[in-house]
């Protein structure tokens, strides 16, 4: 069975945005608190627009706050053929 | 805790109690309310009891909240939209079971019983999967 996974950077540039809180963060993006504390523990991938945001208040790029971990069901770099 | 969370819990404690005893006591006892006026008297002492108990909670928990508007993100509508499909399904049985199929087998209180059973199980159904679905958030839910 494949065991994908999506991991992120939020908590650390939280810490590193002078410990940010949750609830400034949600308030930024447009998410609650309890929200944010699901998306930092992996519970829960938010929407792409959301992400994006998110990336947006660090002043990151996507791919520097959020990473997929494909399992067994496919490979992260394979673009598929025409 | 979510405020989504936070009402769906109350609505379960307020709604289920006054509804398990009135189904338990409709089961068991089916000859014990005999006229129309005791069996609506009946109907009115638990949803009274299921609305005092409710807006009490409600207003406890706006206290607690201080007057912050119940703001949902998309994770918490994902969790509503994914519970109330579900809960959709049950009452379209229940529905089905109510006018298609009982009409034509009891009558009366039994009907009427049986609608608010459906009713009252898919709010259930609903709220319960809202609870759970804040302990196994489906990663994507959207």
């Amino acid at each position: 069975m494949p065991t994908e996974s999506l991991s992120n950077e939020v908590r650390l540039l939280r810490f590193l945005a002078q410990d940010m809180t949750q609830a400034e963060l949600g308030r930024r993006v447009g998410l609650t608190r309890q929200t944010i504390a699901a998306i930092e523990q992996g519970r829960y991938s938010p929407s792409l627009e959301v992400a994006f945001r998110i990336a947006d208040v660090f002043g990151k790029r996507l791919d520097e706050v959020f990473h997929w971990n494909p399992g067994d069901g496919g490979d992260a770099s394979a673009v598929p053929t025409p | 805790m979510s405020p989504l969370e936070k009402r769906a819990w109350l609505t379960l404690w307020s709604q289920c109690p006054p509804y398990l005893v009135y189904f338990l006591i409709q089961a068991a006892w089916p000859d014990w309310l005999t006229t129309f006026q005791q069996r609506i008297a009946c109907l009115a002492v638990v949803a009274g009891v299921h609305a005092i108990a409710y807006v009490t909670g409600l207003l406890w928990m706006k206290r607690q909240e201080q007057g912050e508007p119940l703001l949902l993100d998309e994770r918490d509508r994902a969790i509503d939209g994914c519970a109330t499909r579900t809960a959709y399904f049950v009452m379209l049985t229940g529905m089905i079971v109510v006018g298609v199929v009982m009409p034509f087998s009891d009558s009366g209180w039994k009907i009427t019983n049986t609608a608010l059973l459906a009713i009252v199980l898919a709010e259930t159904v609903r709220y319960a999967l809202i609870v759970a679905g804040y302990r196994r958030t489906p990663r994507l839910a959207h």
